[in-house]
């Protein structure tokens, strides 16, 4: 653990001020603002921080900006191919001392779970295998949020979306894109959710340090997408960490660790029973048997880590 | 022809008052355009719907200019200018308000000569962000004031656009519109219908030439941090977090580091401060405060206190 | 100067190192793949100082290179077909970040059925783009226009990408004389890049390429874009007077080969209009009035030169190597908009399409087109569009297809 990242010990050790603008067109509530806000609390302005296509699109929006560093929006499939320009750019224009490396910035791939587990995949693919020094953020709200939350690659089983309105919701099952990732072999991937900021500002503070291809994903609970009342953001983020559903962990140095075992592990139905998406496994009669199934899969998941 | 604006926030349902109306209108052999107008906003956020409808075909298209009938489901958006409900509205307009307040209070307020009416059961749950019955009610209200619809098609219409929701919503939602319609009848038929524009006595469009400008200016790039300050979100809220002094313990800004917009700024003493202006009340601080130190209040409870200080 | 044998591609290597560009985004497509393997070697060597990254895909190449051209370097990068195709989206959309850059597109017609021949539906699929687009017609060409599309994509009033446009095989496998400036010549003609404001740096946050709500502030970014493309004319013009006085060679917007007395004119574009001129020349031995007119900038678009070029002639030859299917050739489209109800413009306005996925224009083709113009002139009418193709061909055809038992009774004439 660095300096830095050590000092992050509590609430108080985090940011007092907040470096990202208000005003964006974000939903009242949204998670991965939320989540976004945080880290560029601990990024820092000295970032440009390229996008694609998703809800955060509307971030920047002319002339209208939240960031007080840089921008670039590209297009659903490419942000980190964009990341790699910047970069290249950068190291260039400091490698023939065109620019001092006071100007030199952070270059931050910031894409939905659109893009990061569909679309851009192949980008980010061939940006890690570049080994390009970078830090990717997705913001996971598991589905096509910007668009009226269609189901993406990133959707958990049974969820409703707007194109799995059926009785059992989402047939497929969420990408593991954690895995996808560690399989290339990066310098850094973690999980983080905006509901645990310390271990996020850990994290990134971590992330920092790195160089090469640094990935983050954060889930990103979704007041629209995910069907419950804005305020309870926070709280349902923290329950997909302590029922186990979303697993925080990071990989570094060739190594999986877990940063927070939920431990009692609560029944991931207290996490599904507060979103309207999954409304239909409890309503108008429960559906056990999926209940236990998604409960299995869970504990599956976390017997492995044990073992 | 036959222009009607519905004037709300999003998810307040004034997509489907539209299309309840349209739906009515149709069924009445009216040839009909409804559409509700999207951009980047979010829920709370100001929108709005409209319908046209008349007996030929329909060649205009887009936002309506210069509305027949405006309909505010939520009147705490009529001052609002970005919420644009006075767009366009001349004396031979008509204003339904959903609102406690009188027509004389509205007329004074606005001071507009503008046909000016309220719903006469306005429907105000605590949280504006859901009116859900408003748009049945505004709906069933502006059938009555168009004076060609009558109850049978309007209730038919309604049916056909809620068709997915359970029924006693359905039924709630039919009583709701039958009351309005009903309450309305003494204003009968007093919207008219909108002239077409003429092509004899005009206002020329003003063209410009096109000045060309280096790329340097006409890029679409801002060369700026943080501009969006200036961007009030804080016209999207319908609740209002408050902050008891008395109560908040100077904690670690938990309120602050959760507030996803950065709406909530903490001073060196660690006395937290929420900014209005942007604060969309999405109430996250409310469910985290530790100590509950932060209460909520409806928007236009404290807005009226605060018209009340004035 | 020194002279030297270069194909095609090894002319838009020269013009990249020669443009000294700090950053070459790549990604290998057949037959442009010799101008990225040239550059690498060189990079490889310090012969060039700069970076050549491959991505895994031109989408993300030419991401890469609107990205790295809005952070401040001088980009170079390369394509073909279907990869320019595959990269469309982007070709748009870095086109409105007024990143400049230089892209050289090896044109090879489209698939399906895929092919690796030349013809013009690739580049004219990037029309629209907004970007500007020089045609060469020699491997000469293709190294003076990569130089000039540097000075014209960083002009202050541009700030565009630059498409420069050789045929596949016809030039980029060929091996013509080229005039090879010396590095200090090239460096007179062309001067650093400066990026202006549009970079990424610390100092100087700055949010670029962000998205618009509304119509209206769309329609002036938009305008805009259009109204710099529009003023290539002028530069173009201003920075070919310069390279003709630094350099002797004078590439015109429009190449104009023995049209001033002519009455009847060829129209085309590429490496395929050196056939046409050669068919001018005996044409014109044989008495016929006939020259030919080649656009080299085809966006802008040269609408004013064409005009003048055009005025007074009876009959105009468009001959497309690109087929707007269920329109017909793209610039016989383009050039009827331009010079419809003006004054004094020719009266007949031929449509050919030919040389489709590299297929030869023969000298007989070109004389039987100037025989068509003939005709026409003497009826007063314009005649159906051609495609050219020849029994023999279709009778080749038949034989193909006879072999892929393609049901016989099915097959029409030409057996």
């Amino acid at each position: 653990m660095s300096a830095r990242e050590a000092m992050i010990k509590r609430m108080k050790d985090l940011p007092s001020t907040h470096l990202l603008g208000t005003g964006t067109p974000m939903c009242a509530g949204c998670g991965g603002l939320e989540a976004l806000h945080e880290v560029y609390d601990v990024l820092g302005e000295n970032s440009v921080f390229v996008n694609a296509a998703g809800c955060m699109t509307l971030l920047s929006v002319y002339p209208f900006t939240p960031f007080r560093g840089s921008w670039l929006y590209t297009a659903m499939a490419s942000a980190p191919a964009g990341a790699q320009g910047v970069r290249d750019a950068l190291d260039i224009l400091l490698e023939k001392k065109r620019v001092t490396k006071a100007e030199d910035l952070e270059v931050a791939v910031l894409t939905g779970d659109g893009a990061a587990y569909g679309m851009g995949l192949s980008a980010t693919s061939g940006a890690i295998e570049r080994n390009l020094d970078f830090l990717y953020l997705c913001y996971d709200n598991e589905g096509y949020g910007n668009t009226g939350q269609q189901y993406s690659g990133a959707t958990p089983h049974a969820a409703k979306t707007a194109t799995s309105g059926g009785p059992r919701g989402f047939a497929g099952y969420k990408k593991d894109l954690f895995a996808i990732w560690v399989a290339h072999k990066p310098a850094y991937v973690a999980t983080v959710v905006g509901a645990e900021p310390l271990d996020l500002a850990r994290k990134i503070e971590k992330a920092k340090q790195l160089t090469g291809p640094r990935l983050i994903i954060a889930l990103a609970p979704c007041p629209p997408g995910w069907g419950y009342d804005p305020k309870d953001s926070v709280d349902i983020g923290r329950l997909a960490v302590r029922t186990g559903v979303w697993p925080l962990k990071e990989y570094v140095d060739g190594k999986v660790v877990h940063t927070k075992i939920p431990h009692p592990r609560r029944p991931v139905e207290e996490y599904l029973s507060k979103q309207g998406r999954f409304a239909h496994l409890f309503a108008p009669k429960r559906n056990e048997a999926l209940l236990a199934q998604l409960q299995a899969k869970v504990d599956a998941y976390w017997a492995q880590v044990s073992e | 022809m036959y222009r009607i604006r519905f004037h709300g926030r999003g998810g307040q349902g004034m997509k489907t008052a539209s299309r309840m109306l349209g739906s009515a209108f149709f069924a009445e052999g009216f040839e009909v355009q409804d559409a509700p107008r999207y951009g980047a906003e979010r829920r709370g956020a100001p929108i709005f719907a409209y319908v046209r409808a008349d007996r030929a075909p329909i060649n205009e298209r887009g936002i309506i200019r210069q509305p027949d009938l405006v309909i505010v489901a939520d009147d705490s958006l009529v001052a609002v200018p970005a919420a644009g409900v006075l767009g366009g509205m001349t004396s031979d307009t008509v204003l339904l308000i959903n609102s406690h307040e009188s027509p004389d209070t509205w007329r004074h307020r606005l001071n507009a000569q503008s046909t000016i009416l309220v719903l006469p059961e306005p429907f105000e749950p605590e949280d504006h962000a859901e009116l859900p019955y408003a748009g049945a009610a505004c709906a069933g209200a502006a059938a009555q004031l168009l004076g060609v619809i009558p109850w049978a098609s309007m209730e038919q219409a309604l049916r056909h656009e809620l068709a997915e929701l359970a029924p006693a919503v359905i039924e709630t939602n039919v009583t709701r519109a039958r009351t309005a319609f009903e309450r309305m009848e003494p204003h009968r038929g007093c919207v008219r219908e909108g002239r077409a524009v003429s092509a004899a006595d005009y206002v020329p469009p003003n063209w410009v030439e096109v000045p060309f400008e280096a790329a340097r200016i006409s890029a679409p790039a801002i060369h700026a941090p943080a501009t969006s300050v200036e961007v009030k979100t804080g016209l999207w809220r319908t609740l209002r977090p408050v902050i008891d002094y008395d109560r908040c313990s100077r904690c670690w800004w938990v309120c602050s580091s959760f507030c996803p917009d950065s709406a909530i700024n903490v001073d060196a003493a660690g006395r937290p401060e929420i900014d209005y202006d942007h604060c969309k009340g999405c109430m996250i601080c409310v469910a985290q405060c530790p100590p509950h130190a932060i209460e909520t209040i409806p928007e236009h409870d404290a807005q009226a206190a605060e018209g009340g200080k004035e | 100067m020194s002279r030297q044998l270069l194909t095609g591609n090894g002319a838009a290597a020269w013009g990249a190192r020669l443009a000294r560009v700090d950053y070459v985004p790549a990604f290998p497509i057949t037959p442009q793949t010799e101008i990225i393997e040239t550059l690498a070697a060189w990079l490889e060597t310090d012969t060039m100082d700069g970076r050549l990254v491959t991505l895994e895909s031109e989408h993300s190449m030419i991401t890469a290179a609107g990205a790295a051209a809005a952070t401040g370097v001088r980009v170079f990068t390369a394509t073909s077909s279907q990869g320019l195709l595959y990269a469309m989206e982007m070709i748009y959309t870095v086109a409105g970040w007024r990143a400049p850059f230089v892209m050289i597109n090896v044109s090879r017609g489209l698939a399906a059925p895929i092919t690796l021949e030349s013809d013009h539906n690739d580049i004219m699929a990037a029309r629209d783009a907004g970007c500007l687009q020089i045609h060469c017609a020699t491997c000469q060409e293709v190294l003076d226009s990569t130089l000039m599309a540097y000075r014209i994509a960083e002009d202050e009033r541009i700030r565009l990408p630059v498409i420069v446009n050789m045929d596949g095989f016809y030039l980029s496998f060929t091996r013509e004389p080229v005039e090879l400036p010396t590095v200090e010549e090239a460096n007179g003609f062309l001067p650093p890049f400066d990026a202006e404001n549009v970079v990424f740096r610390a100092s100087a946050p700055t949010s670029q390429a962000v998205a618009v709500l509304g119509g209206s502030p769309y329609s002036y970014f938009r305008y805009e874009h259009h109204l710099a493309v529009l003023k290539g004319n002028e530069v173009y013009d201003e920075v070919a007077a310069e390279f003709a006085e630094r350099f002797g060679r004078r590439h015109e917007a429009v190449e104009a080969y023995r049209s001033e007395d002519a009455e009847l004119l060829f129209v085309m574009t590429g490496s395929f209009a050196t056939k046409a001129r050669e068919a001018v020349d005996r044409l014109r031995d044989s008495g016929v009035g006939i020259g030919l007119l080649r656009p080299r900038l085809l966006r802008p678009f040269p609408e004013t030169r064409l005009r003048e070029l055009l005025a007074g002639k009876q009959a105009v030859a468009v001959i497309d190597q690109n087929l707007s299917m269920g329109k017909g050739g793209v610039m016989h489209a383009e050039l009827a908009s331009a010079l419809y109800g003006q004054p004094d413009m020719p009266p007949i306005l031929a449509s050919f399409v030919g040389g489709l996925g590299g297929r030869n224009i023969s000298a007989e083709e070109f004389f039987e087109i100037a025989k068509v113009l003939q005709t026409a002139v003497a009826e007063g009418k314009t005649p159906p569009p051609r495609l050219l193709y020849t029994r023999d061909e279709l009778r080749e055809m038949r034989k193909l297809q006879a072999v892929a038992q393609v049901e016989r009774e099915e097959l029409g004439g030409g057996r």
